[in-house]
Formats: structure tokens, C-alpha cells, sequence
């Protein structure tokens, strides 16, 4: 049953593995940011501290627009994105594939990314940096949950990465203010009750916006 | 028929204005308040309050018209949706800048980003994102699917982004008719009322101005469009 969306998600990770284009893209990108933020706000090491998951996420929001541009770009070439509209099976599958292809690259980009934060901003490792991953799993999702639709509403116009850009923050606005709390709050070790409703929370909006935009995705296909 | 009742909306729409300014201004007697700059900035509730619940009115037209376009395919809907989309925007635009005006008074501040503001800001950043994505499609059965959707899914996070600011702490005046202690006295929850009631009107006068504009656009494209054949 779900033959298609495992086709497209296979088709989409080796084209990413043959070039690493996005990924690579992705990476460096981030690191630029680090390398600018450090010269643009000479902060102290204590307030480095504070604003540290807020800049982890600006790093992981900016790059993933990389990502989520090239996922459906790349099928505009030879007119692959009517070819997709004309399969007959349910578009809900080509969102499925999509969103896992989106959603591994831009998971393994963050496993990359990550070491060089750490490095950069001194940050201690300790054992209670395991509760990041269910954070990075679940902020992730429910920014490409929404990403690859948007991604798949912007890719018809001639202004794609501005567009969604401006359709996609304002939408997912709430998804990186919560992960950006939870990001905090491991990152300096104070992890209060609130932690796990609040993660409960961000996982309740992911679903929401998969099976919205599961259910939506036909539409766009669509001529 | 049509533009009869458009005259009709519109003189009652004239009567109602004059005298809600009449009472915004001179009716409802003076708040106490120990800043002088406070009571006359107050009155500005009047009008960003019902400006704010006419945008939240027709972003929920948007939505509905999303839906029911998605449903049935028909030109209608969409254009249903668009007009109250712009609406939206304007009047979300002018609680933006009401807001401010009476902060800067009151708080001595023109912003801060209490939950209120910036959900409202989110807002209207979310529905200026889907006018802007009209203005990049061609005109066309793809440009209302894309438009529905992202109608659909901007609505559905309305309440998700007001819910995710809610827990700071909030500046912004509580709902006033909301609180059992009478704080918003008679004769000023009656100028208020009426001043809802005016904007709400305003707001369908708009749409339907809006639509029927919208229409005669369609029709004006189609001759276009057979001239040219010929």
C-alpha cells in the first residue's frame, strides 16, 4: 500500500547520497551562520549560553529551507512534477514520500551540525543531552510536516524559495517556539516539570500537520 | 437588486458611523484614569477591538470558503475566500496600528511582544503570505487549489499561535466583557456593542462590494479572451 511512497523516498535518499548536495549545502550553510552571529553579536560566554538553542534553531530553520526548496525543484526538471500528478495513486502517498526524504536529510544534517555547536559555544556534554534527540526529532517534524506541502505549494510559482519562506514561518512559528523552549531547557540542565508535556505538545501539533497536510496534498497535485 | 441593497448597506452603513462616532466621543463618559494622555487613548478600544474581531471574522470566511471551494469546485467559493482574505488583512492591519497608538500612551512603549501582539502580527503576516502567493500563480483551477489549501492549513494555526505565546506574560488588557465584575460599565459596553455591530456591517458591505468586483473582472477577462480568438 505504501509501494509509492517508499519508491519516492528511496529514488529521493540515493539521488541525496550520490551528490550530498543538500546536505552539504545545508552544513556549510550553518556554519556560516556560527561564523557571522559570532562576529555580528560579541556576546559574552554566559549570555552565549542563553541564546544558544535559539541560534541552533535560526541554524536548523534557515538550512532546512535548502533542503525543502530542492525536494520539489528537483522534480520540476523534465516536467517530473506533472508525470508525479498523473500517477494513479493517491497523492497522500507522494507526500509520504516526501516528507521521510525531507525528514532524514535534514535529520542527518543536524547530527552533523551538531558536534560543531557544541564545539564552537563550549557547551558540556553530559549524559541528560539524550533528551535533545525526542526535542530535535519532534521539532523537525513538524517543521517539515508543514515544510513539504508548502515546499509543494511554492514550487508552481516563479518566486519558490521567497514564497515559502513567507508561507512556511509564520505557520510553523509555534512548533520552533516550543522547540526552542525544550532546546533551553536541556542545554542548561534545568529540565522542569513542564518538559515532557510540553515535548507531548510539540508531537500532538506534528501529527495534526502530517494528517493535514496528508489529507490536503491531492489538491495541489491537481490541474 | 444587487447594487439596490448595496445602497441601502451603504446609507445605513453612514447613519451607523456618525452616530458611533457621536457616541465613541461624546456619549460614553470619560474612564478614570489617573494619566490624562490614558483617557482620551482609551476610546481607541472602539475601534481596534472591532476591527480585530472582524479580521478573526474573515479569516474564518477564508477558511470556510477553503473548504467549501475544495468540496464543490466552484468559482464562487474562491472568490468568496480571496475578497475576505484582503479584508482580513486590512482590517488586522488596522488593529497593528491602533494597538500602538494607544501603547505608546499608556505603557509608554509602542510595542512588546506579549502574546496578543505577536499572535496578531503571525496572523497577519500568515494571510499576507497567501495574498502574495495569489499574486505569484496564474490565474487558474491550480491557483484556487494551492490558495484553498494554504486558506485551510493558515486557519487550523490561528489557534495553535496563540496558543504557543500564551504562557508569557501577558500585558495586553484583559477581555474586559469577559470579567464579572462589571468593569466595563453600561453605557460604554453599549457603545461598544454598537460599534461591533457597525463593523460587522462594514464588513459585509465590503465582501460584497469586493465579490462583485472580482466578478466583473472574470466576466471583463473572458471578453478579453474571445476578442482575441476572433
Amino acid at each position: 500500500m505504501m509501494r509509492t511512497a517508499i519508491s519516492i523516498l528511496k529514488k529521493d535518499l540515493r539521488m541525496e547520497f550520490r551528490s550530498k548536495e543538500s546536505i552539504l549545502a545545508m552544513w556549510i550553510f550553518s556554519l556560516l551562520i556560527f561564523v557571522i552571529f559570532n562576529f555580528t553579536f560579541e556576546v559574552s560566554r554566559l549570555v552565549m549560553l542563553e541564546i544558544a538553542p535559539g541560534l541552533l534553531w535560526v541554524a536548523f530553520v534557515f538550512s532546512g529551507m535548502f533542503g525543502l526548496n530542492q525536494s520539489f525543484a528537483l522534480e520540476k526538471e523534465n516536467g517530473n512534477l506533472r508525470a508525479m500528478a498523473l500517477m494513479p495513486v493517491d497523492g497522500g502517498q507522494i507526500y509520504v514520500g516526501k516528507f521521510f526524504s525531507v525528514t532524514i536529510i535534514m535529520l542527518m544534517f543536524e547530527a552533523l551540525i551538531f558536534p560543531i555547536f557544541i564545539i564552537f559555544y563550549d557547551l558540556q556534554l553530559s549524559l541528560g543531552m539524550f533528551r535533545l534527540i525526542p526535542v530535535l526529532l519532534a521539532g523537525t517534524i513538524g517543521f517539515t510536516s508543514l515544510g513539504t506541502i508548502l515546499s509543494a505549494v511554492a514550487v508552481h510559482t516563479r518566486n519558490q524559495q521567497i514564497l515559502l519562506s513567507l508561507l512556511l514561518w509564520p505557520l510553523v512559528s509555534p512548533i520552533i517556539i516550543w522547540s526552542v523552549t525544550l532546546t533551553g531547557m536541556v542545554l542548561s540542565g534545568e529540565v522542569t516539570a513542564a518538559f515532557y508535556p510540553l515535548l507531548l505538545r510539540v508531537g500532538a501539533f506534528d501529527v495534526i500537520f502530517f494528517t493535514l497536510s496528508y489529507m490536503l496534498f491531492d489538491f495541489i497535485l491537481e490541474d | 437588486m444587487r447594487s439596490k441593497i448595496d445602497k441601502i448597506l451603504l446609507i445605513i452603513l453612514l447613519i451607523a458611523f456618525s452616530v458611533s462616532i457621536y457616541l465613541i466621543f461624546q456619549w460614553v463618559p470619560q474612564i478614570k484614569a489617573s494619566n490624562p494622555a490614558e483617557q482620551i487613548a482609551q476610546r481607541i478600544f472602539y475601534f481596534h477591538v472591532p476591527s480585530a474581531w472582524l479580521g478573526f471574522l474573515a479569516f474564518f470566511i477564508v477558511f470556510c470558503g477553503s473548504v467549501a471551494y475544495l468540496a464543490t469546485r466552484k468559482r464562487k467559493y474562491e472568490l468568496i475566500s480571496v475578497a475576505s482574505a484582503e479584508i482580513g488583512v486590512l482590517f488586522i492591519s488596522l488593529v497593528l496600528i491602533t494597538g500602538p497608538i494607544w501603547a505608546k500612551p499608556v505603557w509608554g512603549i509602542w510595542w512588546t511582544w506579549d502574546v496578543r501582539l505577536t499572535s496578531s502580527l503571525i496572523l497577519w503576516l500568515i494571510y499576507v503570505a497567501f495574498l502574495m502567493l495569489r499574486r505569484y500563480l496564474p490565474d487558474g483551477s491550480k491557483r484556487a487549489n494551492l490558495s484553498a489549501v494554504v486558506g485551510i492549513i493558515g486557519f487550523t494555526d490561528v489557534p495553535i499561535v496563540y496558543y504557543s505565546i500564551r504562557w508569557w506574560e501577558t500585558q495586553h488588557p484583559k477581555a474586559v466583557m469577559a470579567s464579572s465584575d462589571g468593569s466595563l460599565a453600561a453605557p460604554m459596553f453599549f457603545a461598544f456593542m454598537f460599534s461591533l455591530a457597525t463593523f460587522t456591517l462594514l464588513y459585509v458591505y465590503l465582501i460584497r462590494k469586493r465579490y462583485q468586483l472580482l466578478t466583473l473582472e472574470d466576466t471583463l477577462n473572458k471578453q478579453f479572451k474571445e476578442m482575441e480568438i476572433l
